[in-house]
């Protein structure tokens, strides 16, 4: 095989020689075959020809040994690359479409495969990356859900397990507040513990790594970023030793991690900072945190690994009955915890890109049959000057390609727009910066290139082969269209309108969410409403650490804060009313189970999640949350009297249906947390529902409780929910917002110098922003709609078109018989309807089965809505009948005459 | 010779030229020729199938060739059978026999 190939090789550029080589060798064979003939009695003329009816001509022969070799192929591939461009460039017009066609199909392919292509393809970057896994716990009662699991157990797993080479454990990119240094500022931070860098194989370009044992209670150890480096400390290398406030902690850098260090979430990390799970901060096994991220040994598989987590876990629930009774550990490689989320989003995309490319397949290949038609003359000709039928579908396959690769080439480049644009719309999410055209990119769109030629070159070609050449020639330019001709192209049309069809569904189909979300009553008002948030951090003078374990409890000073800031924002010319909660609608609110005093307590694994802030009084009267029953809180809830809550109506409807909940008193327990708050809160009023969770989602229970009427101590991080407020400041109409919001920043910096604060943002804008994935995917899908239609029209119109020259004759005799213009007209009318019609149903048909795979971001409307299937049919219809009209109305212009004279 | 020839067989082109050149290097004219002798005139082989069938078993290295002076003072292209074809020509040999037996076999069953 070897040899072979080399020896064609060398065959390519010993061409010459070799052809003569044959020439002469063949000349003998005739000769001699020719001689003994004459020695026979032959004359001379007679034994020539006798031979080469025996044995065949020398040319043919030649011909024969010429094209069994393979470099025989890249000889005529490259004569008929020539071919094509010169017979491309005789036809501008005809390829600046097709080109263009394909480039608007192959570049939305590209586009939206980088994305798939960064975010579920692509392999994490790291040492044997398909052995990383992230290790979840199932909660209670809850086995289809994950949370993290208690940072304690990671030392039983180390000790217990033989399945892994190492395990980590890191948090999500968070907020830290830098201070001490001028104004204050929020940075990115990554809680690791110290073996995180050298478990990814990273090490720091200056100084080292933290160590366990340098946390202290106030102190630690931290290692920055180099674009933190840079933009803080100019890249100077004595930045080591320096000593930042990072959310109140005090923290020496000692060590610089290289450009382009960002594990896992691909986000901007400014500094790192060092766990310790062996610190008896961590002793209680309650807090939910940090996800364990482990290696798999080179041999162990995970189902393997799976196995023995089960173990550990049922050894770990017998010794720790209180925290892990009833909990499992649930591996999931470390690719899909991190990228999941992108696959339901983006293979519908993927799907709808599809079909805009083969819309404009379609297209092309009319376009091809058309041309390829008026080149019968031409491929007649070479037919009966030797060109066997190979070698013209190789000839159209040739044009087809270089077409697809000039239109894939094209593609490239809007691609790397198509790109931007996608950003804009997606705006940030998890990986978005890994977007990028790599060589999988440019490979697929090479592939797609390729694929794309033959599926438009292929039938055209074959035609092309297939029909009676000499028939051709002999009757010159036949102007009848053979039926399966016909057919063929308007199976394209008919198909470029079933394609379009669904791609118009989908976008109607979201254009009705997005109509009904903005519709949506949030459950208060969101004119006239300026928000800012302000998260106190997690030390420093608003926090102190419960020794023993990782309860913390948050000073008199946190509440000192909001009051006085809450307080001083009323007092500012144009705030009308002004109030906080921890997280506004549809941002953040935690999760609380409940036992109600008096009723049987659930059993463990079915506590009831329920919504739970904390808010400053004011909150309701400044969000305009209608009061259903009873009282806001006010501030006359505090400290020293019964600690009170209010509970919308679908807490109210929920759990108590057959009493009046107001008086009520329940315990709350913050969630996963093991143990009750140790004072009742009584129930004093009902309010109306709010869209806490998004404006897609309907209400959840919900719980208020006052930010004055708290217990002091926090379990496992949950005091955010007391240190973040997020206040809502309600405008006198016509007063300009901007000015609030410096007014804001001055008093919060008069109140604490090293607290920042974040612009103000409209609770409009706040709104607007949570049904961005909607909004996403409506433009997204109506960008792709509208070339998708652009492409069925232009299908339409010129399968019409070819209908009308081809029926010119009949057409005009008609005419000449006095056929009415009406009846012309209608007669190509009616087709393109009987065309439109038939792609409506199919596409309808289709629309119905691919729908259901974009029901995740549709609200109010189900798949199948009747009347966006109506409405989008009659418009397609509508709108061919638009197409169709042109080629129409040149039909009943057809001078009789004229058409007669081509017979 | 015989009142009707044929193509040979396909597929089995290639074997009968190699069992000619085992009996002596020879040229395309020859080669033809004994074939046609051999099969007592049943087979006529035609140029573009023999050079076709040469230009494959040089390539897979078979034979070889070179060229020499023919008996007549002319000049022509020798073909040598290389070592593989030998082996070749055995192999194959053996089961076009193996075939051919069970073929018949089957056509005499009754």
């Amino acid at each position: 095989m070897l040899r072979s190939i080399t020896s064609s090789v060398r065959a390519l550029f010993r061409k010459k020689q070799l052809a003569r080589e044959l020439d002469l060798e063949l000349r003998e064979f005739l000769d001699m075959a020719a001689d003994e003939k004459i020695r026979a009695g032959m004359g001379r003329k007679e034994a020539v020809r006798e031979v080469r009816l025996e044995r065949g001509s020398l040319e043919g022969t030649k011909e024969a040994v010429r094209s069994a070799g393979w470099e025989y192929l890249a000889e005529t591939l490259w004569d008929d690359l020539g071919f094509g461009v010169r017979s491309l460039r005789n036809n501008p017009g005809f390829v600046l479409v097709v080109v263009l066609s394909l480039a608007i199909g192959i570049g939305a392919n590209s586009t939206i495969f980088s994305v798939v292509n960064a975010l579920i393809y692509r392999p994490l970057p790291y040492d044997r990356a398909n052995h990383l896994v992230a290790i979840w716990e199932t909660p209670i009662g809850r086995p289809n859900q994950t949370q993290p699991p208690p940072i304690a157990e990671l030392l039983d797993w180390k000790k217990q397990n033989d399945v892994f080479d190492d395990i980590v454990l890191t948090s999500g990119t968070e907020d830290g507040i830098l201070s001490g240094a001028g104004s204050p500022e929020s940075i990115h931070v990554m809680d690791v513990t110290p073996n995180f860098f050298e478990f990814l194989g990273a090490r720091p370009v200056l100084g080292r790594i933290f160590y366990a044992e340098e946390m202290q209670e106030h102190t630690q150890t931290v290692v920055i970023s180099d674009a933190f480096w840079k933009s803080h400390f100019r890249g100077e290398a004595d930045v080591l030793g320096k000593i930042l406030h990072v959310s109140g902690l005090i923290s020496t850098v000692v060590g610089v991690m290289p450009a382009g260090f960002a594990p896992f979430y691909g986000d901007p990390v400014d500094l790192w900072q060092p766990v310790d799970p062996a610190s008896p901060r961590y002793a209680a096994r309650q807090d939910h945190w940090l996800v364990p991220v482990a290696r798999l040994k080179p041999s162990v598989t995970l189902t393997q690994a799976q196995t023995e987590m089960d173990v550990i876990g049922r050894r770990l629930e017998q010794v720790y009955p209180e925290t892990n009774k009833g909990i499992s550990s649930r591996l999931q490689p470390l690719h899909d915890a991190l990228f999941g989320y992108a696959r339901e989003p983006l293979y519908p995309l993927f799907g709808a890109v599809a079909f805009v490319l083969l819309i404009a397949c379609a297209n092309v290949a009319n376009l091809m049959q058309s041309r390829a038609e008026t080149r019968r003359n031409e491929f007649a000709m070479r037919a009966s000057l030797g060109a066997g039928r190979g070698r013209l579908t190789q000839q159209l396959l040739v044009e087809s390609a270089l077409l697809a690769l000039s239109g894939g080439l094209l593609g490239v480049l809007l691609s790397f727009w198509g790109i931007k644009v996608f950003r804009s719309l997606a705006g940030i999410f998890p990986g978005s910066d890994l977007i990028d055209i790599d060589r999988n990119v440019l490979l697929f769109t090479f592939c797609i290139s390729l694929l794309t030629a033959f599926l438009f070159g292929l039938y055209p070609a074959m035609q092309v082969s297939r029909s009676d050449l000499n028939d051709l020639v002999r009757t010159g330019e036949q102007r009848t269209m053979s039926g399966s001709r016909g057919l063929v192209r308007h199976a394209l049309a008919v198909s470029e309108v079933a394609l379009a069809m669904v791609l118009l569904i989908g976008t109607g189909l979201m254009i009705n969410s997005i109509v009904r979300l903005q519709n949506v009553d949030p459950g208060f008002d969101a004119n006239n409403l300026l928000t800012m948030s302000i998260q106190l951090p997690e030390g420093g003078r608003y926090v102190e650490r419960v020794p023993g374990g990782d309860m913390e409890r948050a000073t008199a000073q946190v509440t000192s804060f909001y009051r006085q800031l809450l307080a001083r924002i009323k007092a500012l010319p144009g705030v009308a009313s002004v109030g906080s909660i921890s997280g506004l609608p549809t941002h953040f609110s935690e999760a609380h189970t409940f036992t109600v005093l008096g009723h049987a307590p659930p059993p463990p694994d079915q506590r009831i999640r329920v919504g739970y802030n904390e808010v400053m009084p004011g909150f309701f009267e400044t969000l305009r949350i209608p009061l259903k029953k009873g009282r806001y809180l006010d501030e006359h809830d505090t400290a020293s009297t019964a600690w009170a809550i209010v509970v919308n109506e679908t807490f109210a409807r929920q759990f108590f249906p057959n009493e009046d909940p107001i008086g009520q008193q329940v315990l709350m327990r913050y969630d996963p947390y093991p143990v009750d708050e140790d004072r009742p809160r009584v129930i004093v009023g009902i309010v109306g529902d709010v869209r806490h969770w998004g404006l897609g989602d309907s209400a959840p229970p919900f719980v208020y409780a006052s930010h004055l009427q708290q217990g002091g101590t926090y379990p496992g991080g949950s005091i955010v929910a007391h240190l973040w407020q997020e206040i809502a400041i309600r405008t006198e109409p016509g007063h300009s917002p901007a000015n609030l919001g410096a007014s804001v920043k001055k008093i919060v910096a008069e109140l604490d110098p090293d607290q920042p604060v974040t612009e103000a943002v409209t609770m409009e804008q706040i709104l607007a922003r949570s049904v961005g994935v909607y909004d996403f995917y409506l433009r997204i899908l109506g960008i792709f709609a509208s070339v998708a239609l652009l492409l069925a029209v232009m299908g339409i119109y010129g399968v019409m078109s070819y209908y009308v020259n081809q029926r010119r004759r009949e057409m005009g005799i008609r005419i000449a018989l006095g056929a009415a213009p009406g009846n012309v007209l209608s007669q190509v009318v009616k087709r393109a309807v009987q065309l439109s019609l038939l792609g409506v149903a199919l596409g309808g048909a289709l629309a119905l089965g691919l729908a259901r795979l974009i029901s995740g971001f549709l609200y109010g409307v189900k798949p199948s809505d009747p009347l966006t299937y109506v409405v989008v049919a009659a418009a397609l219809i509508a709108v061919a009948l638009i197409a169709s009209f042109l080629p129409a109305r040149r039909a009943t212009r057809v001078d009789p005459l004229t058409a007669l004279r081509y017979e | 010779m015989a009142d009707r020839t044929t193509e040979v067989i396909q597929g089995t082109l290639d074997m009968l030229i190699l069992k000619t050149l085992a009996l002596e290097s020879i040229h395309g004219y020859g080669i033809a020729v004994r074939i046609e002798q051999m099969s007592g005139g049943v087979f006529r082989i035609n140029a573009g199938s023999l050079f076709v069938a040469l230009q494959r078993l040089q390539r897979g290295g078979l034979i070889r060739s070179e060229w020499k002076e023919t008996e007549n003072n002319r000049r022509a292209k020798y073909y040598v059978l290389t070592e593989q074809g030998r082996k070749k020509l055995s192999s194959e040999t053996q089961e076009w026999e193996r075939q051919v037996a069970a073929i018949t076999r089957i056509l005499e069953a009754s």
